[in-house]
């Protein structure tokens, strides 16, 4: 199991630095970073100043050893345009960004282990093809789309719901539902999938046998081992939630990470880019090594595979 | 269980929309931007909403009337210049900043001293860069000398030079100051939270000034940064202004009751900037004036206007912007709309088989494709590459790219040195590099007779549109869409005032 985990360790450290590559190259090779901080009116002259002040033109690699040592002493950077640091604005947008990825996966769960359910009880049924429809078109419709098909019926025909901002709970609907129904089909196919196989097996049918009620057998005994690999679906899922809110908070006007992504993106601050792809990324690792360990735990025989 | 928590829900969701905002009824109005702010320091926060935003917490010593055009008393009651070099200004007595300190030249001095330091970092330098001293007289009366003689002094002391309190500026810092604000404008920063933010009116603004008194009591400014979600919230009622609504919905907008949607004449021109240095690449066709003639003939501007730019949008022949002091439009050369002439042209430069040009754009991608159209049909086949405003600027500052078909809004300065000034300087900007023109545009923001800059300005433009150095193309409309009880005036300049602004 340690040295299981250890592999797995490895590997995440080895993901992660190569993501820091990426972004780091990229960030430098996109847009020169002199210009951007010199703003719009430079002379050539000042961008020079500043290039060299900031040094800019040292070899990419001595750069990215440089910041690499800034990362390790916790120092993010600041943003070339607010001159605020960059840990303290993510800070800021990290608890909306947050919530909305925790309602998100929440109401996901709450719609797909039913469905899931009630789908492998009858397959082949109208339950489970109407599942099967639910999951096409949860999949099938942009996040971007589905947020304002919402907007125009729960904010502007019904008038229910605010339609974008942060400042009460009930903001939180629509961008949820947008959010989570993106993420339900997948983990409901799980669901679906586990139950069948699980219902099939022996000991359900000794647990039938015995006069177990049908309620006892599904939820004692059944949906348990089922909902295992929904576990590491759905830490796998969060990774992409924090994806996806990049555009579900640019439409409802939430401002949590996503958001500062996007905004950062339109006026090329790159620290700001840098640092939410990277913090973003070790999240996603982190989940997915999470998601490894979870597994091997409940699972010996992933250990053995290893 | 879960069915009465639904009804609850559902119960709660009605009720609370219409509690988050009430317009007229408490003299209040709701306002979505598309962009976050770096902060409030007019300074720092010079993009098109930053502006809009700083010019109602802060003052400028003169404010120049959107309407007329004059310059109209706001710190200053007057002004006289002294000589070539310096202005002098009459300090208005009596004014205090939003935390009570009393408004004296010593601030005016502080302030402008403080930005023109380029080690401040004033994002646009060419606001600040020709002051060369500020000196307080007395307590109320302060000169401002510049470097070299600048005409255009007085565009910038009205559009671009807020004035800070100095004692708690200096106290605060930089970073402070942009979070914390305090300015003698109309409206004082409330609550900020995240990227939104209330304004509040100063009850003790001070009177006879040329922003005249605030009717709105609360200006509650929204962060929306997706266009499709403002016209839902302007549908909806739940914000009462917004600005930057594509052309094509105006209509429909305009039609429903309680909304009005107008197209605005703006300050903003758009144009093609060609690599003709060959900054992006050293064999590039651009360099022979034919080629870039040829462009010019070849691009249907009266179409592109007529069809994608709509309400008073209007083609431009000079590089600059029709109602700026200098930009002598009559002076420039007129390009024709004429596929045939610009075949010929591309034969006599041994283009005849056509090449490949990059053209980054970012506003609008159905013009961008029609420049593209255009060009395809005389043989040039154009790669366009659509970015963000900031890094498609970037890139033809870069030299990465051989045509930018962007805009420029001139920081709504109302002369020529903030257009071509900004383009024929062989700055990052400058793709021409024609040192004829940038000699005679550098000496013309330098000419204090009037008649004799109009004389720079004009020989200026008719060079640069005889070498055929840009594609003028055609002035942008800004879309507005309002509740229709709001007292609305869209001004020329894209600086919205809601200090003029009140409900019927």
């Amino acid at each position: 199991m340690l040295s299981f985990l250890m592999r797995r360790l490895i590997l995440s450290v080895a993901v992660v630095s190569a993501i820091s590559v990426i972004t780091f190259v990229l960030s430098h090779v996109a847009i020169d970073p002199a210009a951007g901080i010199a703003g719009d009116s430079a002379t050539p002259a000042d961008i020079a100043l500043i290039r060299a002040q900031y040094g800019f033109d040292r070899p990419l690699a001595v750069q990215y050893l440089a910041y690499l040592g800034q990362i390790a002493q916790g120092d993010l950077g600041r943003s070339y345009l607010t001159r605020q640091p960059v840990a303290d604005m993510i800070l800021a947008r990290a608890p909306v960004t947050a919530t909305l990825a925790g309602l998100a996966i929440l109401l996901a769960l709450a719609l797909a282990v039913p469905l899931g359910v009630l789908a492998a009880l009858r397959p082949g049924s109208g339950v489970d093809r109407l599942a099967l429809a639910i999951a096409v078109t949860g999949q099938a419709i942009p996040n971007f789309w589905a947020g304002l098909l919402l907007i125009l019926l729960f904010g502007v025909t019904l008038g229910w719901l605010p339609i974008s901002g942060s400042a009460t709970w009930a903001h939180f609907v629509l961008p949820t539902i947008t959010l989570g129904t993106f993420a339900t089909p997948a983990l409901m196919r799980l669901v679906r999938a586990g139950m069948i196989e699980v219902l099939e097996a022996d000991y359900i049918r000794t647990a039938r046998a015995m006069g177990l009620r049908e309620r006892t057998i599904l939820f004692r005994f059944a949906l348990r081992p089922a909902i295992l690999p929904v576990i590491s679906l759905t830490a796998v899922q969060l990774g992409f939630m924090l994806g996806g809110s990049v555009v579900v908070e640019s439409v409802f006007a939430l401002q949590g990470l996503g958001y500062l992504a996007w905004q950062s993106m339109t006026r090329a601050d790159m620290p700001v880019i840098q640092a939410i792809v990277l913090m973003v990324s070790l999240i996603y690792v982190g989940l997915m090594l999470l998601a490894d360990a979870l597994n091997a735990a409940l699972d010996p025989r992933i250990r053995a595979a290893q | 269980m879960f069915g009465r928590s639904r009804h609850l829900l559902l119960a709660a969701a009605i009720a609370l929309p219409t509690a988050l905002h009430a317009g007229p009824a408490d003299n209040s109005l709701t306002i979505a931007l598309g962009e976050e702010l770096p902060g409030f320091d007019g300074y720092i926060s010079t993009s098109r909403d930053g502006v809009v935003v700083t010019r109602h917490l802060f003052d400028m010593l003169i404010y120049r009337n959107p309407e007329t055009f004059d310059y109209e008393p706001l710190l200053a009651t007057a002004w006289r210049r002294i000589d070539d070099l310096t202005w002098e200004f009459d300090l208005r007595p009596g004014v205090t900043f939003h935390n009570g300190d009393a408004f004296t030249a010593e601030d005016v001095v502080w302030t402008l001293t403080t930005y023109a330091d380029p080690a401040t970092g004033a994002r646009s330098q060419a606001a600040v860069s020709w002051i060369d001293r500020v000196e307080a007289v007395d307590e109320l009366t302060v000169r401002i000398v510049s470097k070299e003689p600048f005409p255009a002094a007085l565009e910038f002391v009205a559009g671009s030079l807020p004035i800070h309190p100095a004692a708690y500026a200096q106290e605060v810092g930089l970073e402070g100051f942009a979070q914390a604000p305090v300015g003698t404008g109309p409206y004082r920063l409330g609550e900020v939270r995240g990227g939104d933010f209330t304004l509040l009116r100063n009850e003790a603004y001070f009177e006879g000034g040329g922003k005249g008194t605030p009717a709105i009591d609360r200006i509650d400014v929204r962060l929306i940064p997706d266009t499709a979600t403002r016209i839902a919230e302007i549908l909806s009622g739940g914000v009462d202004w917004t600005w930057n609504v594509p052309a094509d919905q105006i209509p429909q907008l305009d039609g429903l009751p309680h909304v009005t949607a107008e197209l605005g004449t703006t300050m903003r021109t758009a144009m093609i900037l060609l690599d003709g240095a060959g900054r992006a690449n050293p064999d590039t066709p651009l360099a022979d004036v034919r080629v870039r003639q040829a462009i010019n003939h070849a691009i249907d501007r009266e179409g592109i206007v007529a069809a994608l730019v709509g309400g008073t949008g209007e083609v431009i022949h000079a590089p600059c912007y029709p109602l700026q002091f200098g930009c002598v439009s009559e002076a420039a050369v007129v390009y024709e709309f004429d596929p045939a002439r610009a075949r010929e042209l591309l034969a006599e430069a041994g283009h005849a088989d056509g090449f490949t040009l990059r053209m980054g754009s970012f506003r609008d991608r159905a013009r961008a494709e029609a420049v593209q159209a255009n060009l395809a049909a005389v043989g040039i086949r154009v790669e366009v590459e659509m970015l963000q405003a900031r890094a498609s600027f970037s890139s033809w500052r870069e030299g990465q790219i051989d045509m930018w078909y962007g805009d420029w809004g001139s920081f709504s300065i109302a002369d020529n040195s903030a257009a071509m000034g900004n383009f024929f300087d062989g700055s990052p900007n400058d793709g021409a590099l024609d040192e004829e023109i940038n000699a005679l545009v550098a000496e013309a923001a330098r000419i204090v007779d009037p008649d004799e800059r109009l004389a720079a300005y004009a020989e200026a433009i008719r060079l640069a549109t005889e070498r055929a150095h840009w594609v003028p193309m055609h002035t942008i409309v800004m879309g507005y869409a309002y509740n229709a009880g709001l007292n609305f005036a869209a001004p020329v300049d894209e600086v919205p005032r809601f200090f003029l602004s009140s409900w019927n």
